[in-house]
């Protein structure tokens, strides 16, 4: 297999991030997430001139439309959702040229009979050198139909293919994949029956945020924060992912999977693993996931006389947020009267590994909380021995604390002594925010991974091991769930959760931040 | 995030300062006063809150008063983004009494409900307080966070001032389209005889980043980058009068495109040739486009190369052509030119490919901004201008 050489014109070029030539095939296409998310995250590409110039977007859904009209609620889509507005005509008529619609079912062979039909002709026409970028904006059922389809077809490429040069293939999922281990297993199974795992992008737009990037930055970039990243200065670590909003009319959706299964199981997991892991030998895809993984394998398994001590979960009850009344999760539409759907759990994890053995990692996520904020606060051990009189009796320890979302930032919190003749002690924060530092026009998380997709660089994306492994870790928690006769205690709406979740850390003589 | 202001009542009055013994002293200790006063907490409870935000300084230093007032909201437009401590310094050694006089103020932007304020400081310099300004700047710079040196006028390495406040910086910022292609490689090569050199800059040099972009594009492909070796002819396009000489975007284009295609200078009878690595000339033609009403002179209006084994069958025909003053005005962050450009790329046998895009706002701020924002090592930068001086110096004119 020989390498190509490269474009001498590339040579030392500091570019803009531009992705490789290719047609983006949205399986979904007439979706909420397309009108949403897909079509305003590629246009803001074009805006910003992250699209190659070979490039298409060529959308399949199930109802009947002319090109003119799938173009136009693609603009409408643009118009309401894009971050920069109002839409360019020029770059908008451009853009129009490369948009193609094919209608038909999931399920039916001719669907992809027209979709190779028009791909054919969209390489010829658009420079897309045989590339495709297949996204699944689907619900998940139709997964493993699509990927057949696309195989008997013979519209995925040998992944050897594009080591020495040739066309590429690569296939975007989106979330949930799978409902637990077993399921998860079946679904990668079904991938890999037609694509290697270097072709698959599975998409946890959490690790599209700035924020969320910027902890390796923060981690393996500072010399500062990393000797003192583990047991021997850490007392505990809390990952908090908070929503001050209920189910928003996706009652049904939320009846079948719960907050633990809906954030816990991606979202924050990813989060303790950006958190916890060793330095990756390299920032190569595998090199970052092979490390994230071993944390995931040395979680301490939830058994279930474990997962009592060390699990709360929890769903809201009436209450006030913001000020406004809310109703119960009971009292929503869709939603079971006596639904046992929890919508806040809060863990105790361990990890048994060097780095960490015996430091607490308490993570928690809910809807109905006081506040939106996700963040993660490293809580350091107290100074060995008190030389202050301070009004509380000690000397509050530093925590240093990344927010997620909202006002992205990092804050360190220190003592200080006030001014004045006597030592008295005050807390104080050093809190730098990225708003305010380098302005707030970021891109959209998905923005980011569409251009790492279409660049093949997977570091942001989720490993199938990953995936597997956070369902190992999560699906014992469940099915002791599902065997306990007691319904989730109930919060009220507003508040940081159930009482029991304030006992979990109240018994190793810890409280919860208040973010 | 809302246009840059000054908070009301919060630009002290101008102060002055005699330049005699101490008087620098005495100003310096004024304005770090008057710092110091602004981000004291509103008297008025009901007031907005300053917050100061600063990730670098940004030193300014312009031959006129005239020229460092036109280019102060520049300065502030940057700093909306790149929160910093600017200090804006004109110095005339010829003009005025031996004074420095200066003031403070904090320049703020509304953003997310939060008045993020940078700190802009003015020094105006004059007579034979001109040997004192470097050291006035240096001593107002924030330490430990990094200073770029914007220098616009003619640059000297052997001025003490200069030599000085470069020696103080990260980077240095200059413009050829204002000195001169020829300025900016002493001002490199100075750069390299330095134990902790700044890194050079030309705003000329990020201005055509994005024509390199779109150039590097016509050899991503598998099929054509064989014919990377093998450009036959070369059309370049500037707005400008027929005659005029090459401009320096141009000139460091083709200085970019022959250091990467290995190409090589060479003479006949006086007049410049350029070679490729297979000894094979190219031609190379520059053509003019009318230049619209406020666009500056020599921009980069149009590209056009042409590659093969025959230079009159060319395999592939690439051309960027820029639509001078296409710009939108309703768009954030839009001028009129914020121009369009069009790439097509033709080959034999293949449908020819088109892309349309559109260039950033073309502001002093923005292009001073994105210098900012680049990585500052560019191999490539120092490689190109050397290539470009033989072309300017050569006279490359509009046929
Ligand atoms: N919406 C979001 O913001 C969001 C966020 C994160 C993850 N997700 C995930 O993304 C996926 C899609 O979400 P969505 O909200 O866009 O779903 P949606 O609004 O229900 O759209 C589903 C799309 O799939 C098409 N479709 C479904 N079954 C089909 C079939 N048998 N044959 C052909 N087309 C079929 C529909 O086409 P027709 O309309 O023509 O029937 C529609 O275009 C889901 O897995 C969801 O969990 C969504």
């Amino acid at each position: 297999m020989t390498t190509p050489a490269p474009n001498p014109l590339r040579r030392g070029l500091i570019e803009d991030r531009t992705g490789d030539p290719c047609a983006l095939v949205i399986f979904g296409a007439s979706g909420d997430l397309t009108r949403r998310k897909l079509m305003p995250a590629i246009y803001n590409l074009a805006l910003s001139r992250s699209l190659p110039s070979g490039f298409a977007t060529v959308g399949v859904a199930r109802r009947a439309k002319t090109h003119a009209q799938f173009c136009a609620e693609m603009k409408e889509g643009v118009a309401q959702f894009s971050r920069r507005k109002p839409i360019d005509p020029a770059l908008w008529s451009d853009f129009e040229r490369g948009i193609g619609y094919v209608q038909g079912s999931f399920d039916d062979p001719s669907t992809y009979q027209k979709l190779a039909a028009h791909l054919d002709e969209v390489d010829k026409e658009r420079g897309t050198r045989r590339n495709r970028l297949y996204y699944l904006a689907v619900p998940p059922a139709e997964f493993a139909t699509i990927v057949a389809n696309l195989r008997e077809a013979n519209l995925v490429a040998d992944a050897a293919a594009e080591r020495s040069g040739g066309p590429w293939t690569r296939i975007i999922i989106e979330k949930p994949f799978g409902d637990d281990l077993q399921s998860s297993r079946e679904l990668n199974d079904c991938i890999a029956s037609a694509f290697a795992e270097s072709q698959v992008f599975r998409i946890d737009h959490y690790l599209g945020k700035e924020t969320v990037q910027n902890l390796l930055v923060f981690r393996f970039a500072n010399s500062l924060f990393e000797p003192t990243w583990n047991r021997e200065h850490v007392d505990n670590v809390q990952i908090t992912v908070a929503e001050d909003i209920g189910v928003e009319g996706r009652g049904k959706f939320y009846e079948q999977i719960g907050v633990t299964k809906d954030i816990v199981e991606n979202h924050l997991m990813q989060l303790l693993c950006l958190t916890a892991m060793e330095p990756p030998i390299s920032l190569s895809a595998d090199a970052v996931r092979d490390e994230k993984v071993k944390v995931l394998r040395s979680l301490r398994r939830m058994e279930a006389s474990t997962i009592r001590e060390n699990v709360v979960r929890g769903q809201y009850g009436r209450g006030f947020v913001r000020g406004e009344e809310v109703p119960a999760y009971r009292e929503e539409p869709d939603v079971a009267k006596d639904s046992r759907v929890e919508t806040y759990v809060a863990m105790k994890v361990l990890i048994d590994n060097w780095r960490w053995g015996g430091v607490p990692f308490y993570v928690r996520a809910g809807k109905r909380l006081p506040r939106k904020v996700t963040e993660i606060a490293i809580q350091f051990k107290q100074v060995p021995h008190n030389l202050f009189a301070a009004p509380d009796g000690g000397v509050s320890p530093n925590v240093l604390a990344v927010r997620v979302q909202p006002d992205e930032g990092i804050a360190l919190r220190f003592t200080t002594k006030e001014p004045g003749n006597a030592t008295v002690l005050r807390d104080v924060a050093m809190d730098f925010r990225y708003g305010s530092a380098f302005g707030s026009n970021t891109p959209e998380a998905y923005e980011r991974l569409l251009l790492d997709a279409m660049r093949g660089d997977a570091t942001l994306f989720t490993r199938r091991d990953e995936v597997e492994e956070q369902w190992a870790f999560i699906d014992p928690v469940i099915d002791a769930w599902r065997d306990q006769a007691a319904p989730p205690p109930i919060y009220p709406a507003g508040t940081w959760g159930p009482e029991q979740a304030d006992d979990l850390l109240a018994r190793d003589g810890r409280r919860w931040r208040r973010p | 995030m809302s246009a840059p202001t000054t908070p009301a009542g919060g630009a002290p009055p101008a102060g002055t300062s005699d330049a005699g013994t101490g008087g620098a002293a005495r100003l310096i200790a004024k304005l770090e006063q008057e710092l110091r006063d602004l981000w004291k907490p509103p008297e008025d409870p009901a007031a907005t809150p300053l917050t100061r935000v600063c990730t670098m300084n940004i030193g300014v230093v312009a031959p006129s008063r005239e020229l460092l007032e036109r280019y102060t909201p520049v300065i502030d437009e940057v700093t909306a983004s790149i929160p910093a401590r600017a200090i804006l310094a004109s110095i005339e050694p010829d003009g005025g009494a031996d004074e420095i006089t200066g003031s403070a103020t904090a320049v703020c932007s509304l953003s997310g409900g939060k008045n993020i304020c940078s700190e802009r400081i003015t020094l105006a310099v004059h007579g034979n307080a001109s040997a004192r300004a470097a050291s006035a700047i240096e001593a107002l710079l924030v330490p430990e966070i990094p200073t770029a040196l914007v220098w616009l006028g003619r640059v000297h390495t052997d001025d003490p001032v200069f030599e000085d406040l470069a020696g103080e910086a990260h980077r240095v910022v200059l413009d050829s389209e204002y000195t001169s292609i020829s300025s900016v490689i002493h001002v490199a090569a100075w750069a390299r005889g330095q134990r902790n050199a700044p890194e050079i800059v030309d705003l000329a040099w990020t201005r055509i980043a994005v024509w390199q972009e779109m150039l590097a594009r016509f050899f991503d492909d598998l099929e054509t980058r064989p014919l990377a070796s093998k450009v036959t002819r070369l059309v370049l396009k500037q707005a400008c009068d027929p005659g005029a000489g090459i401009g320096p975007e141009g000139a460091l284009m083709l200085g970019w495109i022959g250091t990467r295609l290995g190409w090589k200078t060479s003479r006949l009878a006086g007049a410049l040739r350029l070679k490729r690595a297979d000894g094979q000339a190219v031609t190379i033609e520059l053509a003019s486009v009318p230049r619209p009403a406020g666009v500056a002179p020599h921009t980069l209006a149009g590209f056009m190369l042409e590659a093969g084994d025959d230079p009159k069958a060319p395999l592939l025909r690439g051309s960027i052509e820029r639509e001078l003053a296409s710009g939108l005005t309703d768009q954030e962050d839009t001028t009129r030119d914020a121009d369009v450009i069009v790439w097509r790329c033709a080959k034999a046998d293949r449908a020819e490919i088109e892309q349309r895009i559109r260039l950033g706002a073309n502001k002093a701020a923005k292009w001073l901004e994105r210098t900012l924002h680049r990585p500052a090592r560019d191999v490539a930068f120092a490689e190109s201008i050397a290539f470009a001086e033989h072309i300017v110096e050569d006279g490359l004119t509009v046929s």
